[in-house]
């Protein structure tokens, strides 16, 4: 049949594929292994070393190379993404829980939050700039940025905890309300650590998402920069492989992310199994 | 976790019916303010604003056409206009093209679930990197001392380094088309992998050739996928400012690329107009989109 010889060649064609989407970011890894001060951009290495890995950590004698402006942008980014994690994880499971039930104007709600995540980040950028000088208020990465981070995070999480809901048995809420529980001690108790996995998942797409938004913060952010503004000032210069090895940091440092994700995962899920299987058995 | 519980104290009473919509209407109101505030406003700003008076470093609501006719007046601006169309074009049919193979192998071929998961993963990956560090990747790849021209030379394809690799419209394409194509392949993948296999059974033992059941079965199905993909990847590229300002040597500009060039001079009136007009292009899209299938009933 065709279908033998064309899933072979598919399936080269998908590792040709892979090839195109990790190749740039392979021969990046090389290149931050560059010799410095000297070693230039690209090929060929002159000599391997960890120099440029040095440099962005501050341990390298002044060379004509400026260093990456680092430090305090990456406190920034980290800080302003721990805001935006929890607003729009706050805000995301509140109007979850609203559309749980049906009410007028649930259409119009729906569209306008998910709007947040349609519209380019230039033009929430160039919007908030807009309201910002027109009124007189200051642009700075933890107010007027830190609302448009949200306005773009905020659908992520709410379409998560959407998602959750949909799968969600209200009967055992119901079971507590039913048994006389406080609606507050229902939610704490009941709702929130089977609704957690997905909480977890809100919070981790609005954090990632965040500490690494570009294009709604060049405009909406005032002089301090945060790590993805500082990291594109270095663009308009000439490039050094300190923005390679500095590259592969902050993959690593997604990954780690990833991992404690996993972690916190792995575990509550099997806490709920556990307390499943105690039910079970009690 | 406080803010929900008040809300939920609040409002939640064993009865139900309007109460229960008041409920809803509290737990709501956060995000529709935040997003009325932060969202609608700024982008009704970026209209209005498009009328206002500009003069040298400041802008004043004084209403006049002056910025609209500065936009249709300039060759540079209608030419950015075309560039952003062009390229909008350009990178979508690439990410069509180069995505739908690896969507149609992921969704349809392989039948192992494990297999599929962890393949779509690895198509995630990358997007575990910084976008500014994928889009300056791509450097050191097509330069010409890159890794594609010393890899060519090598091989003996090519006696002088292409030099149209870097700093051209091709790199912006290639550098898009690399960082978007996922969008375009998970929702194709997706489409794909809901297709009954029997239905395929069916039309084989009929007597069909792959060629027509791709053509009159699979494509068919999956075009919802490709319409949400083509959105995503329409509404992105659309915005794009920062991949052609680092890959085209500043050549290449795109209507995102005026409007950051624009508010570094303080000129906002004319970054309106071009924040208008980008928007125009967005709704005109993706409406043209939304008419190819009926995404509720497919979805």
């Amino acid at each position: 049949m065709e279908s033998r010889i064309l899933k072979p060649v598919l399936a080269v064609y998908v590792g040709l594929f892979l090839l195109f989407l990790y190749g740039p970011f392979i021969v990046l890894g090389i290149l931050s292994f560059q010799q410095g001060p000297e070693g230039g951009p690209q090929f060929p290495i002159t000599e391997w070393s960890v120099f440029w890995y040095r440099d962005i950590f501050g341990l390298t004698p002044p060379s004509r190379v400026a260093p990456l402006p680092i430090g305090v942008s990456l406190f920034r980014s980290l800080a302003l993404a721990g805001m935006t994690m929890i607003a729009s994880t706050v805000l995301g499971v509140m109007a979850a829980q609203a559309f749980r039930k049906n009410f007028p104007g649930k259409t119009v709600g729906f569209y306008l939050i998910v709007l947040g995540m349609i519209v380019p980040g230039i033009l929430v950028g160039l919007g908030t700039g807009l309201v910002a000088t027109t009124t007189g208020i200051e642009r700075h990465w933890w107010s007027t940025a830190f609302a448009t981070h949200v306005v773009y995070t905020l659908p992520f999480a709410f379409l998560v905890m959407l998602a959750i809901f949909n799968r969600f048995d209200a009967s055992v809420e119901e079971a507590a309300w039913s048994l006389g529980v406080s609606p507050i001690t229902t939610f704490r108790k009941v709702t929130f650590p089977l609704i957690f996995p997905g909480v977890l998942s809100a919070m981790l797409f609005a954090f990632t998402l965040s500490y690494d938004e570009f294009s709604r913060t060049l405009l909406s952010s005032g002089r301090e920069q945060t790590l993805p503004l500082a990291i594109y000032s270095t663009f308009s210069v000439e490039i050094h492989p300190n923005v390679f090895a500095f590259g592969v940091l902050t993959t690593l440092f997604s990954f780690s992310l990833l991992a404690v994700y996993a972690v916190l995962m792995t575990l509550s899920v099997r806490r709920a199994k556990r307390m499943a299987i105690q039910e079970a058995i009690g | 976790m406080t803010s929900i519980e008040a809300a939920v104290s609040k409002s939640e009473r064993p009865d139900r019916g309007r109460s229960g919509a008041l409920r809803a209407y509290l737990l709501i109101a956060p995000s529709v303010i935040w997003m009325a505030l932060f969202l609608v406003l700024p982008l009704a700003m970026i209209i209005y604003v498009s009328f206002w008076t500009q003069s040298t470093f400041k802008i004043e609501p004084k209403l006049t056409l002056d910025s609209w006719q500065t936009f249709f007046g300039s060759d540079t601006y209608i030419n950015s206009l075309w560039t952003t169309i062009r390229i909008w074009l350009i990178v979508l049919i690439s990410t069509f093209v180069l995505g739908y193979p690896t969507a149609l192998f992921v969704g349809l071929f392989v039948r192992n679930k494990t297999l599929q998961t962890a393949l779509l993963v690895l198509c995630v990956i990358p997007f575990w990197t910084s976008f500014l560090i994928r889009v300056i990747a791509w450097r050191p790849m097509l330069g010409k001392e890159g890794a594609i021209n010393i890899i060519l030379m090598k091989l003996g394809i090519v006696h002088q380094p292409i030099e149209a690799l870097l700093f051209t419209e091709l790199s912006v394409v290639i550098g898009m088309t690399q960082i978007y194509v996922v969008f375009m392949v998970g929702p194709i993948a997706f489409m794909l992998g809901r297709i009954d296999p029997n239905i395929i059974e069916a039309a084989r033992d009929l007597g069909a050739g792959f060629w027509r059941i791709l053509r009159k079965i699979i494509f068919p199905l999956s075009l919802p996928g490709v319409v949400v993909g083509a959105m995503f990847v329409s509404v992105m590229v659309l915005g794009e400012f920062a991949t052609s300002a680092a890959l085209s040597g500043r050549k290449v500009n795109l209507l995102g690329n005026i409007v950051v060039t624009q508010v570094g001079s303080l000129k906002w009136a004319l970054a309106s107009v071009v924040g208008v007009i980008l928007t125009a292009i967005m709704g005109l899209v993706i409406a043209g989109l939304l008419r190819i299938v009926d995404l509720k009933k497919e979805l």
